[in-house]
């Protein structure tokens, strides 16, 4: 399969970095449509990215176009579904995070594409972002040892792009996810230690939720909770993550402490550091670190330098990644990037999550 | 006579409520956001303390509420429109938003008269030589792809009125009468304190692209007035205004006058053919390194934007429009706001 023919479905913001990646990889696929059950959302991302055809109803899009991979881009609550018609349609499929709105329907998702035979992947865009393919590295280069505790930080801004969106409209498909705001990010914090836990291990998980802001609106949006605190207690590894939509900068880090070493990777500097332990005593031992890491931080400085004069320093780079490495999955009849068995574990974690801080009904 | 003023908490839709105020209408209905700062509307309200207004709660993202704000309505002033975000949320909360109150507008068997504030930004000048007039008949922009999202978005909105509005004529459903009005640069206190056609602020410097270009100022009180006489008058369906006010400043003059009056701003002169050059270059590097940074500078947005033109608002005038506040009074109110607001 040289030329992988790709629909869109779902034109809200997201999609465009979706287009702009797969428009990147044209030797191998292309998008031939995109569909939005409202038309002129459809209408705006086809005339933008020069796209050939663009539909309102997806059944037709999908008789008509055949495609080889659908990317679903909708509110979660539609996920579902449309993969069941995708699949059936014979496409493989690339669902947006979160997958669904509850364990049971992410289940059930996996299921029937598994059943078919299709590949899967998740959007999870910084699984293989530079930086955590540079801590891989290290990791398997034993620079860190054994892992023994990993901490993930998700920061949110309320006030971005997004998150304006929100909090502009008490109807927004966030307020009605059973986790709302977290649930639609979570994901990022959660499959950042996915890789730290073995497969059969189910840590015992402590979460804490927080709303710090004050109430506005009188509707969903003042109920919606802002901050997670999160430890997981696994057999060999344990975690810790945070939430949090008030704290600035606003954060995406990943740490991971080994028994010999930590590595600290900067999701948004893109820098990968690591903290080698203290090799001389006494008062040179706390002089030489301080410079140890500077030097370091300067080296991956330039490294970004390089890469940015190579034009390889795009901001969708993770999810470009992701793709690639996907697109190569389907044509090769390979593995998909992401195992269906990680993407179980970080949901079970999620309903975790949720078990324990939403009201029970 | 019910009128609905949807956007009506924005910069422009507040000074249209108080023009329908001050020309003693009675049952305007100000449809706001449920949680959405209504500052504006609250002054108003101090202001006119004997003449109430109905604030509806209600958001066009939602056909049901259109349908709603629409009862009972006899004319709509539609300024409700997204002035930034991504290409998606604008044309969601333009576009889409317009189709809803469209679709509201056709499904009643007698429909309002419809009030569309558009833009400049639907005229396609980029072709046109330097210092053309831009009036009513410019022809408009064919490719908006190619230009600034808010352009583009606007455009998309104005054409559905009319897809809309000759539907109507034909039979196909009511017919309705549809004015539309494009102001150029809405100004004012409140707004920012440079247009972009004047320049863009980049961290630490001020990039001064206007020149000597005619800048196509109206002050909010003026274009406010303008769309609600457009709105009132007879015999006006399917026509278009375009809004500026008389006595328009150059760039330069606007930027020497702030610089005097509010405070120092370094700037950076850039010529018009070093622009277009360095558009060239910007618009390359863009394609050479995959989108690595953003084509803010096309030579399309360039010849657009930063061309200079002439404006005209001789129709408008004959409708009878003369601006409430002179250009130099409009420039003294605002500046002296930006000075307040520094001080503060």
């Amino acid at each position: 399969m040289s030329d992988l023919k790709v629909v869109i479905v779902g034109c809200g913001k997201i999609a465009d970095g979706h287009v702009e990646q797969v428009q990147k990889l044209s030797s191998i696929a292309r998008v031939v449509a995109v569909c939005d059950r409202e038309r002129l959302m459809a209408e705006q991302l086809a005339l933008r990215f020069d796209i050939a055809s663009h539909y309102d109803d997806f059944d037709v899009a999908l008789e008509r176009e055949r495609p080889d991979i659908v990317h679903v881009t909708t509110p979660p609550a539609s996920h579902l579904p449309l993969v069941e018609r995708a699949v059936a349609a014979g496409a493989h499929v690339y669902v947006e995070k979160p997958i669904t709105p509850a364990l049971a329907d992410t289940e059930a998702l996996l299921d029937c594409v598994t059943s078919a035979g299709k590949k899967f992947c998740v959007g999870w865009t910084y699984f293989f972002d530079p930086p955590a393919l540079a801590m891989r590295d290290l990791i398997a280069a034993g620079e860190i040892g054994a892992p023994v505790h990993v901490e993930s930080h998700y920061g949110y801004n309320l006030a971005g792009p997004y998150g304006t969106a929100i909090m502009g409209d008490a109807s927004h498909w966030v307020h009605r996810l059973p986790g709302g705001l977290y649930q639609n990010n979570v994901d990022h914090l959660l499959n950042k230690l996915v890789e730290f836990f073995p497969h059969d291990d189910d840590p015992r998980v402590g979460v804490l939720g927080a709303r710090r802001r004050r109430h506005r609106y009188g509707d969903a949006r003042d109920d919606m909770l802002d901050e997670i605190q999160l430890s997981l207690s696994g057999a060999d590894v344990s975690a810790s993550g945070l939430f949090s939509s008030h704290a600035r900068p606003v954060a995406h880090l990943c740490r991971v402490h080994g028994t010999k070493n930590t590595v600290t990777v900067d999701y948004n500097s893109r820098t990968v550091v690591l903290e080698g332990a203290r090799a001389l005593p006494s008062a040179l031992g706390r002089l030489v670190p301080a410079f140890d890491r500077a030097a370091r931080m300067a080296r991956e400085g330039w490294r970004n330098v390089e890469r940015f004069a190579r034009s390889d320093f795009h901001f969708f780079a993770g999810l470009y990644n992701l793709i690639d490495r996907f697109y190569a999955s389907v044509r090769d009849d390979g593995p998909p990037p992401i195992a269906a068995r990680d993407i179980r574990w970080v949901a079970r974690r999620l309903q975790d999550i949720i078990d324990q801080v939403e009201p029970t009904p | 006579m019910t009128i609905l003023v949807t956007g009506s908490n924005g910069f422009i839709g507040a000074a249209v409520v108080a023009r329908l105020l001050a020309r003693g209408r009675r049952d305007v209905r100000a449809l706001v956001r449920a949680g959405s700062d209504r500052w504006r509307l609250d002054a108003l309200r101090e202001r006119h303390p004997h003449t109430p207004f109905d604030v509806f709660e209600g958001s066009l993202a939602r056909s049901s509420d259109a349908a709603r704000a629409l009862e009972g309505v006899d004319r709509v002033y539609h300024l409700a429109a997204s002035l930034r975000g991504s290409p998606a949320d604008m044309c969601l909360n333009t576009v889409v938003t317009s189709k809803h109150l469209l679709d509201a507008v056709i499904r009643r068997a007698d429909p309002p008269r419809v009030v569309l504030i558009s833009s400049f930004g639907v005229y396609g000048v980029g072709a046109l030589p330097k210092n053309s007039m831009v009036d009513e008949n410019t022809p408009i922009e064919t490719e908006p792809a190619r230009r600034d999202v808010y352009s583009a978005t606007k455009l998309r909105q104005e054409q559905l009125f009319w897809e809309a509005h000759r539907a109507g004529q034909r039979g196909e459903h009511a017919p309705f009468e549809l004015v539309v009005l494009r102001p150029g640069a809405v100004y004012g206190p409140g707004t920012g304190a440079f247009s972009g056609r004047v320049g863009i602020q980049l961290p630490g410097i001020f990039l001064f692209l206007g020149g000597d270009n005619r800048l196509p100022l109206t002050y909010v009180d003026n274009c406010a007035e303008a769309t609600v006489l457009a709105g009132e008058s007879e015999g006006q369906d399917g026509r278009v205004f375009n809004v500026v006010d008389d006595d328009l400043p150059t760039c330069r003059d606007y930027l020497d006058r702030f610089r005097r009056e509010v405070r120092p701003v370094r700037a950076l002169p850039v010529p018009y053919p070093l622009l277009w050059v360095g558009s060239h270059a910007v618009a390359w590097y863009h394609r050479y390194s995959g989108g690595q940074l953003p084509a803010i500078f096309t030579p399309y947005k360039t010849e657009s934007i930063w061309k200079s033109q002439r404006f005209s608002n001789a129709r408008l005038k004959a409708l009878g429009w003369r601006p409430l506040v002179t250009t130099e009074e409009g420039l003294q109110r605002t500046f002296a706001h930006h000075r307040e607001r520094d001080a503060a």
